[in-house]
């Protein structure tokens, strides 16, 4: 009786441990009061339901399933705050990977923290090169750390110029255009200024005419007068570099003063799916870089967007890659057969995942590569109220480019 | 043995006659003797951060509160010892337990500049000219990206100790030395000037002070304090970015010296040991965590609506009570002034207290 009065008392101080040995705890660590910090967990929770649904993940023949763990990062108002969260994850909660992170300066704090306690960090929204320099100079310590999406800033750049050179072309055939002018629209912002000069320096050689540069803030509510002068300077397209909502002005105000030029480039709010009503249903012809749509990227691409859509109710942005980023590492784990994060690291570093964002393969900086049939991302153009994917052409789901009447 | 005994004497005589002191002495004590007992990693970043961030709100009150300088910009100051420390570890090999020194040299001559650009004014202007500053040396860190890393600011940064007890130590160490050097200063007749410059400047300048010159020392001073906590910080996070010169951390630093109390040095040090560690706490309940700020500012409001003066001098006059004869602090539960032995309440029958009510 006593004996197993005993054995009773000593399985229920053994449960919780038993039960904490069969699962993974991935740390989702963002800025949870900001949208993009919101992506990164409703991708992980995906990820997390469909992986646990099935079974979980396999390491070595046994099955363990996937606990998340949300850390809010605070990274857009606090550095501090963000390497605070990534160490209380670690220390505290035990968390075994980590994923996430949007705010380069508070990324490259947070890695830090990360690296000491030699943790795999996927990222998943800081674009910024140093990130991936860092492995490359000191693979030693740095090599925990792995880019899961975007694509790294100046691969970003290569993108919105290959769709730039798309665009142009179409120019060229449809307006009998030789050399398409351009008129480069950025806000005041210190991270336009590479790309800038890098547009200055490349589109000519594109055969393509700059313009002017016009600059307004981040947060214009008018900018009539930029967009006059770039109408008198007779752009054919007006290269857009816009993280503010000073996107959503440019939109309605093209839209209002019906101009013949097509907006391409990066405009943070026409990503979004409220762009269209935010401004007035006249940003028809405004195009963008982006991540998701429903297009076969990868035979995965439309059943997660699908998927997202129907859950949460909006379209998924690339924040949502941590989606892809537990998938990922589910991958690894089981090819390894073991969360050891040096073993993983040998696996990652030669793995060939199809996402849904793209084919994610490593470079020696442990950036995803960028390419046709890899990462690239997709551009979308407005059109009559719907975010149309048309770039890169040859995927399948792509739709027709449309230019203004003439 | 002499010595020992000297010290006992200083103690019971200066300090245990004090709560205030004593309470001070207890949490210097636990402070030093945290990791001993507890050395979770997670705790000790926390209060490795707050060390840090105390010798900043201390640098504050030195200028605002002392001096009557309300600074809307003191992240300059951190910003700048960052800044300054970080680029000098990394451009050019050195050590960066030279490098903070350095960083702290910057800052007291960004200071005293500061202070001269600021010297015409008063009040409100002043303070609104100070907000400006950090903006301007970041247009002007960003307007040369090769050099100061741009946005990104400078990473990989040396740290000054390996583990987290050791970096908890060096932040605890330099934060015990730089406020209790404040304070020292701050109790001096230097801090007396600066009382008079605060509350009449023109009596002061009148009564044959230097105020311009007392000002600028102030600025140097309390920018020197505040360069110290930003070096520090750069390599402990290995990290010196914008972020140290945001308009954000100059606003924190005003609400930590309001909270706590102005023109004491050991109010805002008080206020960041109750409010970062708080903020953090909240952050990690999965039910308020995203709410914490909110959860903060209603702190705040609720602190600043009862006790007007701060935390700190709201705390001491419950503990304790200043003689009407020689003006010396004693403990509320003494009869006797502990000095010059005047009677610290007055004794007032019942039915007199009841006519001094009517």
């Amino acid at each position: 009786m006593l004996r197993s009065a005993l054995l009773a008392c000593a399985l229920a101080v053994a449960a919780p441990f038993a039960l904490a040995q069969g699962t993974i705890k991935i740390a989702i660590v963002g800025p949870m009061a900001f949208v993009q910090g919101e992506n990164h967990w409703a991708g992980a929770e995906m990820a997390r339901d469909n992986i646990n649904r099935a079974g979980g993940i396999n390491v070595g023949g046994k099955k363990m399933q996937i606990e998340l763990i949300r850390a809010d990062t605070n990274e857009m108002q606090s550095v501090p705050d963000a390497t605070n969260a990534v160490e209380r994850v670690i220390t505290r909660d035990k968390a075994d990977f980590l994923i996430g992170g949007f705010r380069s300066e508070a990324v490259l704090a947070m890695q830090e923290v990360a690296m000491d306690y030699k943790k795999i960090f996927l990222g998943a929204g800081a674009a910024h090169s140093k990130l991936g320099i860092n492995v490359e100079q000191n693979h030693e310590r740095y090599k925990y750390w792995f880019r899961v999406t975007p694509v790294k800033d100046v691969d970003l750049v290569r993108t919105t110029f290959a769709v730039l050179a798309t665009v142009a072309g179409q120019i060229r055939k449809d307006l009998g255009k030789p050399a398409p002018k351009v008129a480069i629209l950025a806000e005041k912002a210190v991270w336009v200024e590479g790309i800038v000069a890098a547009s200055k320096k490349n589109l000519p050689a594109m055969k393509m005419e700059v313009v002017g540069v016009w600059q307004p803030s981040a947060v214009a509510t008018d900018v009539t007068a930029e967009l006059s002068a770039i109408e008198r300077a007779g752009a054919d397209i007006v290269f857009t570099l816009l993280s503010g909502p000073v996107g959503i002005v440019v939109g309605r105000q093209m839209g209002e003063r019906n101009m013949k030029s097509i907006a391409f480039g990066i405009n943070v709010e026409a990503q979004k799916d409220a762009f269209w009503q935010a401004a007035a249903g006249k940003a028809n012809y405004v195009s963008t870089l982006d991540t998701y749509a429903h297009v076969q990227m990868t035979p995965k691409t439309i059943d997660f967007v699908k998927a997202f859509e129907s859950r949460f109710g909006k379209s998924p942005t690339y924040n949502a890659g941590s989606h892809d980023a537990i998938y990922l590492l589910k991958e690894a784990i089981e090819k390894a057969g073991t969360t050891d994060a040096d073993k993983l690291v040998a696996v990652l570093e030669k793995i060939s995942y199809v996402g849904a964002a793209g084919v994610i393969e490593f470079d020696k900086r442990h950036d995803p590569l960028w390419g046709p049939g890899k990462s690239t991302g997709i551009a979308v153009q407005w059109q009559d109220g719907k975010k149309v994917p048309f770039w890169p052409p040859q995927v399948p789901g792509m739709k027709q480019f449309k230019m203004p009447a003439h | 043995m002499y010595l020992l005994r000297r010290a006992w004497a200083e103690l019971a005589n200066e300090v245990f006659v004090l709560p205030s002191r004593t309470l001070v002495l207890a949490w210097a004590l636990a402070l030093l003797a945290l990791p001993l007992v507890y050395d979770d990693a997670y705790a000790l970043r926390i209060l490795t951060m707050t060390c840090l961030f105390a010798i900043f709100a201390a640098s504050w009150d030195l200028l605002a509160g002392y001096t009557g300088q309300v600074n809307f910009g003191h992240a300059l100051f951190f910003g700048a010892g960052a800044y300054t420390s970080g680029l000098m570890s990394q451009k050019l090999g050195v050590s960066p337990w030279l490098t903070i020194w350095a960083g702290a040299a910057v800052a007291t001559l960004i200071g005293f500049l500061a202070g001269y650009l600021c010297l015409r004014l008063r009040g409100s202007y002043l303070s609104l000219a100070t907000l400006a500053f950090p903006l301007i040396a970041l247009g002007l860190l960003f307007a040369v990206p090769e050099f100061s890393g741009g946005e990104l600011g400078i990473s990989g940064l040396r740290r000054l100790a390996t583990t987290p007890t050791q970096n908890y130590y060096v932040a605890a160490l330099a934060m015990l030395a730089v406020v209790f050097g404040l304070w020292l200063l701050a109790d001096s007749k230097f801090g007396i000037v600066l009382h008079a410059i605060r509350d009449d400047e023109v009596a002061a300048r009148a009564s044959g002070i230097n105020t311009p010159r007392y000002k600028l020392v102030v600025f140097a001073l309390s920018a020197a304090a505040a360069g110290f906590a930003g070096a520090l910080f750069a390599h402990y996070i290995r990290v010196a970015g914008p972020s140290t010169l945001e308009v954000a951390l100059s606003f924190q630093v005003v609400i930590w010296g309001i909270f706590g109390g102005v023109a004491t040095i050991y109010g805002p040090v008080a206020a960041v040991f109750i409010l970062y560690p708080l903020t953090e706490w909240l952050g990690s309940f999965k039910a308020v965590g995203e709410l914490r700020l909110l959860i903060f500012a209603v702190i705040v409001l609720l602190v600043l609506l009862f006790m007007p003066r701060g935390l700190t001098p709201w705390v001491r006059d419950k503990i304790e009570a200043q003689c009407p004869r020689c003006k010396q602090r004693n403990a509320t539960w003494r009869k006797m002034c502990r000095l010059c032995g005047a009677a610290l309440k007055a004794e007032v029958a019942r039915a007199q207290r009841l006519v001094g009510h009517q």
